[in-house]
């Protein structure tokens, strides 16, 4: 007994130190955590919660039900709104602010605007809609005979 | 946001070479990620050294035994330091603990490190110094060295014959046990690296292998230069017999470490995967210098050359003692470079097999040279604190030296 | 005693064996049964899945942009939760692959067009795997696979390590330089829970990026996996990854 009497001591330290480990991993591991999964519960919850800044197109067509409905039978009408004129839930949500008003290019940006995705390119698939943009009436906006909502 | 390394990917995103994923400019393991392995290979490689005398009885060996288990201590302490200074949370580090994922190689490790650490290593150096503990506890006279032996005593200073003989079995069966610990802690860094199937270059089940032996020949090597230093630094005589043997045992771990390399890279060559083309753009470019001329000339063939040549030609001790100095320094030097060509190499390249990105190291800055620098120094200063706490050195020895 | 300790350990070394052997037996077994189990959203609802129409795309990058709108990504150029990629094929029989700026810095014309015979755009994301990798080496559980489908990053409980994003064969994942943790697409898991879609398939002009709800049989999802020939990427790396692409051309890396 008293021959390994120091091996008892290691022994109480050993189960000692554990037990503190038991103790202080029950106060530190979050609550939800192994509800669902090896991971924490509410994370999912605190997902679902994150702040939106894109609308989505049905909100839209509430207040421009006329460039809907022109859109709706156009070619464009697989091309969100907020496609082209950026998120908008800020704008949905206070239509009347300055701030967040929706993104509409200048005339002088047009050309380029529409280019972005109408400019030919051979890596493009052939039967997409596109075309030479210094050679296609390199001087006017594309909306002088294209109606963006309803581009025909 | 770190403006630092913002500025140095912007930099770096100039110097891409074919095509990578947009993510992949970022190297997400830095020169510490290189360190670490190096140091629980140098933990597992000095334990093994010590279990050799132990269990397998080779008594040439026995003046480094203690030796041996103060520098795995050493360098053991260390080893969780690059790692969560690493760590994008390091405040969040200990959460490895609390819920360990039982899929990640990398959660499992942290609690192989707590019982290596704890069961094998720190109970082995106690029950073996124990005597001598109990002894500079009554006989110390600077009173804070007296105070620490007292602590490590336990407040028990019974040495009866007894006591000691059981302090000796349960030694034994520790370092039984010990040396598959030595073996799962170091083997599983290798299966952290070769468990990943996205990487190539990491993806083998080698890997694991590979790196306990090369870890053995640079504990080896790294406890052999810290002991023929020692020697030195006390002006005492080597036992030549022990560094001979020692000497052996790291030819023997060069070369079967030399050869799972070589085993892997004919095996990579001739199958020629879909990543074949990459990984050899990779080693002819990018890892020559570290790969071909460190790793495998200097690190690897020319120890094999001069070891092999102290085992077939009869050399003077002053020869020999310069050829094993040698060796082990170049052994180290490839062993750490090694590292580097698996941690920092295989994230060279993009996992598109198209192209590679850059590695800037800073000087500065948490996962900086300067850092890995400290990191690689401090477990010498440890080591240094245990000698003057712990000195392995045999009584008849300190003796001699005093005299 | 010397016998004594050899044998010691041979014993020890033979229990370890067995232990292990015990188990390499029985996990095949395991294996076995996963092999005929019938997929996920057979039996969860809603369960998300994503589909890829390459030969639509036409490489304008708004879901690249929207992506990072919606989800506040770091605006710099080697953070993005989607991109897409353009390959040109050469007569050579050369490949040339970029996506500068994630595809939002827009693509130059390529040099000698003469030479180029396929060329064609590649959206990536992360591919939400049923047996995702990253999932398998968090050491943490900080990064998991919803009872819904979908991968996620808990960025409250991620530790940094970038274990994940080294597991990753695609290149989805990135390590957010704000939060310090890893990030990715998480599907717009706020969007898709309130009905919407993602950012990415919300302004894709061509139709290029679908959605929908794998568990409901009548689904555009659920149609299009069931009958347009799809692929994965990397099939061969057995990732269980969810997002199927038509139209997949041999050299999509």
């Amino acid at each position: 007994m008293k021959d390994v009497q120091h091996l008892l001591r290691v022994a109480v330290i050993f189960i000692a130190a554990f037990a503190g480990f038991l103790f202080v991993r029950n106060l530190l591991v979050p609550e939800s955590f192994g509800k669902l999964g090896h991971y924490r519960a509410d994370s999912v919850d605190e997902f679902a919660a994150q702040p939106r800044h894109y609308a989505g197109e049905p909100a839209c067509k509430k207040c421009h039900a006329q460039q809907a409905s022109d859109k709706a039978k156009s070619s464009h009408k697989g091309i969100s709104c907020e496609s082209c004129h950026g998120a908008l839930l800020a704008h949905a949500e206070n239509p009347k602010s300055a701030d967040n008003k929706p993104r509409k290019p200048k005339e002088a940006e047009v050309r380029a605007f529409c280019g972005h995705c109408h400019a030919k390119s051979l890596s493009r698939p052939a039967r997409f809609p596109q075309i030479d943009v210094t050679a296609h009436n390199p001087d006017a906006p594309c909306s002088m005979c294209h109606q963006p909502h309803q581009p025909k | 946001m770190d403006m630092s390394i913002i500025e140095m990917l912007r930099e770096a995103l100039h110097k891409v070479s074919g095509f990578i994923y947009p993510n992949e400019l970022e190297l997400q393991w830095s020169v510490l990620i290189v360190l670490y392995p190096y140091i629980t290979g140098l933990v597992a490689g000095a334990f093994v050294l010590a279990s050799l005398e132990r269990v397998f009885d080779v008594k040439a060996i026995k003046p480094i035994y203690r030796l041996s288990l103060l520098v795995a201590l050493a360098f053991l302490l260390i080893a969780p330091l690059p790692l969560n200074v690493h760590l994008g949370h390091p405040e969040r580090g200990f959460e490895i603990f609390l819920t360990p994922h039982t899929s990640s190689a990398m959660a499992m490790f942290g609690f192989v490190y707590l019982w290596y650490l704890m069961v094998v290593l720190l109970m082995e150096v106690w029950l073996d110094y124990r005597k001598e503990i109990v002894e500079w506890s009554r006989t110390e006279t600077f009173w804070p060295k007296r105070l620490f032996y007292k602590a490590l005593t336990l407040g028990v200073d019974n040495i009866s014959p007894r006591s000691l003989e059981i302090d000796d079995k349960i030694g034994r069966i520790l370092t039984v046990v010990g040396l598959p610990s030595a073996l799962l802690l170091h083997g599983y860094v290798g299966f952290i690296f070769g468990s990943i199937k996205a990487n190539p270059w990491w993806s083998t089940p080698l890997m694991p292998v590979i790196f306990i032996f090369s870890a053995m020949a640079s504990g080896i090597a790294g406890v052999m230069l810290v002991y023929m230093l020692m020697c030195w630094v006390r002006n005492v005589k080597i036992d030549m017999p022990c560094l001979d043997t020692i000497g052996k045992f790291l030819l023997t771990a060069i070369i079967v470490a030399f050869s799972l390399e070589m085993l892997e890279s004919i095996q990579t060559i001739y199958e020629a995967e879909e990543h074949f083309d990459i990984i050899s753009l990779l080693v002819e470019g990018k890892l020559f210098v570290s790969m071909i001329l460190i790793q495998i000339i200097m690190g690897s063939l020319t120890p094999i050359f001069l070891l092999g040549l102290v085992q077939m030609v009869e050399l003077s001790e002053k020869a020999r003692k310069f050829f094993y100095a040698l060796s082990g320094v170049l052994c180290l030097i490839g062993i750490l470079a090694m590292r580097w060509n698996v941690v920092i190499g295989g994230q060279f390249f993009s996992k598109s097999f198209l192209g590679f990105t850059t590695y800037k190291m800073e000087f500065a800055g948490r996962e900086g040279l300067l850092s890995a620098i400290v990191v690689a120094i401090l477990p010498l200063l440890i080591l240094a604190a245990l000698l003057y706490l712990l000195p392995p050195w045999p009584k008849k020895e300190e003796k001699a030296a005093s005299v | 005693m010397k016998n004594f300790s050899r044998k010691d350990f041979l014993k020890t070394a033979a229990g370890a064996a067995f232990l292990m052997a015990t188990r390499a037996f029985s996990s095949p077994v395991q294996a076995a049964e996963k092999f005929f189990r019938e997929p996920p959203w057979k039996r969860k609802k809603p369960y998300y899945g994503y589909a890829v129409d390459t030969t639509k795309c036409i490489g304008c990058a708004r879901c690249v942009e929207a992506c990072k709108t919606e989800n506040d990504v770091p605006r710099e150029k080697f953070y993005f939760r989607t991109w897409v990629e353009r390959y040109i094929l050469r007569r050579s029989g050369e490949v040339n692959v970029d996506s500068p700026n994630g595809g939002l810095d827009g693509y130059l014309p390529p040099a000698d067009p003469e030479t180029v015979t396929k060329s064609f755009f590649v959206p990536k994301l992360c591919n939400h795997c049923e047996h995702s990798p990253c999932v398998q080496v968090c050491p943490v559980g900080a990064t998991f696979l919803t009872e819904d489908g979908v991968v996620l990053v808990d960025k409250k409980y991620c530790i940094g390590c970038r274990y994940c994003i080294q597991a990753c064969p695609y290149g989805s994942r990135f390590f957010n330089p704000v939060t310090h943790t890893a990030d990715k697409c998480t599907l717009c898991y706020h969007r898709i829970k309130k009905g919407l879609k993602p950012a990415c398939v919300e302004v894709c002009p061509t139709g290029t990026r679908m959605f929908g709800d794998l568990s409901d049989p009548k689904s555009a999802i659920t149609k299009f996996y069931e009958t347009e020939n799809v692929m994965v990427l990397k099939p061969h790396m057995g990732t269980g990854a969810k997002v199927v692409y038509k139209g997949l051309d041999k050299e999509v890396r």
